[in-house]
């Protein structure tokens, strides 16, 4: 079974130097607790370079605007941080429901956009939050919106060798809420998920973003029910035209996880106990 | 680990010769590049960690890894090089157990006994976190550790116990 080759640089710099002199099918390896599974079914990659120790993907920055998370952080460290707590409400609330504790101590934020899952939780919370990703290969930086980051199952925007660097979110004054459902309350992959981000001022939307995971074949933003809520109250009808507008842009499969009718049919009530909690 | 340049270790003959800090002593375990810390461990005689689904799901595997519980199926052998692990056999001894083990065995806690260590290891790190945690924050702690005899209740109880020696234990110094 594979690796042969296991390397581990010290830094950013490093890396981009020890890469053209190693073997070309490599893998980086941050908290492993996907290519741990490629693994097992045997694509998982000649060599191994082990980024989890870099510190410059651990490294987390608040500016008056916006917040820089590391692609390095576990899962756990992003849910003790207060800056994640008082800004990253979304985020925040998905930790809890983020597998165990013990894979939350391994696996990273980075790793979850990495592995191009329609089904990452810390993704879908990203997502509604506004975040946008960014890049790096060699000296060469770029950002894009989370979302257009994601192209097909497992298939993401990153070239060879790119790295994610991290996630730069705005700050914006949001009230966050997060509806999972699994095969039990915790610890289990999503069958679907909503999570909705609003700005509410003087009871009217200023702003939604309705992110869906397990839904679609990449993370999915609701946009016409989004969109639909701009301006208005969240009352009872106005909850259920959105759910209702949520629903009719999924559009599941179905797997070993659940049935694509089941799905299509949880958007419309996870996305309505979401906003129904924002409205409260 | 030098820190300053880019490490590799290559495997020789289809194996990878990693150090690492094992409950407090130095130790070289020869892995496959497939291996996992759970297979290593066991291969070396560290049998104490138990193997339960091999999928990151019940718990039973885990070990301190660097400061933290970590699922010892899900980390490859190889990136143990240079990490200080803790399994249950550096926690107590049958004649002299830890005041946490004390507590399961006081509970009754322990049937089969199958999920214990990784419920030990859950429990300690919780309590040296958390000295006195609330029931809904030990069912947080403990959510990703499955036992299927005893329906969870005794070892909810236990880590309670455990508080309690810890607090008592810490009140004498």
């Amino acid at each position: 079974m594979r690796p042969e080759l296991l390397v581990r640089p010290a830094s950013l710099a490093d890396l981009w130097k020890a890469l053209p002199a190693l073997p070309r099918d490599r893998r980086y390896l941050a908290g492993g607790t996907d290519l741990m599974i490629a693994a097992g079914h045997g694509h998982a990659g000649d060599c191994w370079v082990d980024i989890s120790g870099l510190k410059e993907l651990k490294s987390f920055r608040e500016t008056s605007s916006s917040i820089f998370i590391g692609s390095g952080l576990t899962i756990a460290e992003l849910a003790e941080k207060p800056a994640v707590k008082k800004w990253l409400p979304a985020l925040a609330l998905c930790a809890p429901h983020y597998a165990s504790p013990s894979l939350r101590n391994m696996a990273t934020i980075g790793g979850n956009a990495a592995n191009g899952s329609p089904c990452a939780d810390g993704v879908c919370a990203l997502l509604s939050e506004k975040a946008e990703i960014v890049l790096g290969l060699k000296g060469a930086k770029r950002k894009m919106p989370l979302h257009s980051f994601f192209l097909a199952p497992k298939r993401t925007a990153l070239k060879k060798d790119e790295l994610i660097l991290g996630f730069e979110v705005p700050k914006w004054r949001h009230v966050s809420a997060y509806e999972k459902l699994g095969p039990r309350s915790y610890f289990g992959i999503s069958k679907v998920t909503v999570c909705v981000s609003a700005e509410i001022s003087g009871g009217l939307v200023k702003e939604a973003v309705i992110a869906c995971a397990s839904v679609a074949p990449v993370p999915l933003l609701a946009r016409k029910a989004a969109e639909f809520l701009y301006g208005r109250r969240l009352d009872e009808g106005t909850v259920s035209e959105a759910a209702a507008l949520a629903e009719s842009e999924a559009s599941p499969i179905t797997d070993t996880r659940s049935e694509a009718g089941y799905r299509k049919a949880m958007v419309r009530v996870l996305a309505s106990r979401a906003l129904s909690k924002l409205a409260a | 680990m030098k820190k300053n340049k880019t490490e590799s270790l290559a495997a020789e003959k289809g194996l990878f010769v990693i150090s690492l800090t094992l409950n407090g002593r130095p130790a070289e375990f020869r892995v496959k590049p497939g291996d996992f810390l759970l297979d290593a461990l066991r291969a070396h005689g560290w049998k104490g960690t138990k193997k339960g689904c091999d999928t990151g799901d019940c718990g039973s595997c885990a070990v301190m890894f660097n400061g933290k519980p970590r699922l010892a199926c899900m980390i490859p052998a190889v990136t143990a090089h240079g990490a200080v692990v803790g399994t249950i056999e550096g926690v107590g001894t049958v004649d002299k157990p830890h005041p946490v083990q004390e507590a399961f065995v006081e509970a009754g806690a322990v049937q089969c006994g199958f999920c214990i260590p990784g419920m030990v290891i859950t429990s300690k790190h919780l309590l040296e976190n958390v000295p006195d945690p609330s029931e809904a924050q030990i069912k947080k702690a403990l959510d990703g550790n499955l036992c299927r005899c005893t329906g969870y209740v005794k070892q909810i109880e236990a880590v309670k116990i455990a508080s309690k020696k810890l607090r008592t234990k810490r009140a004498a110094k």
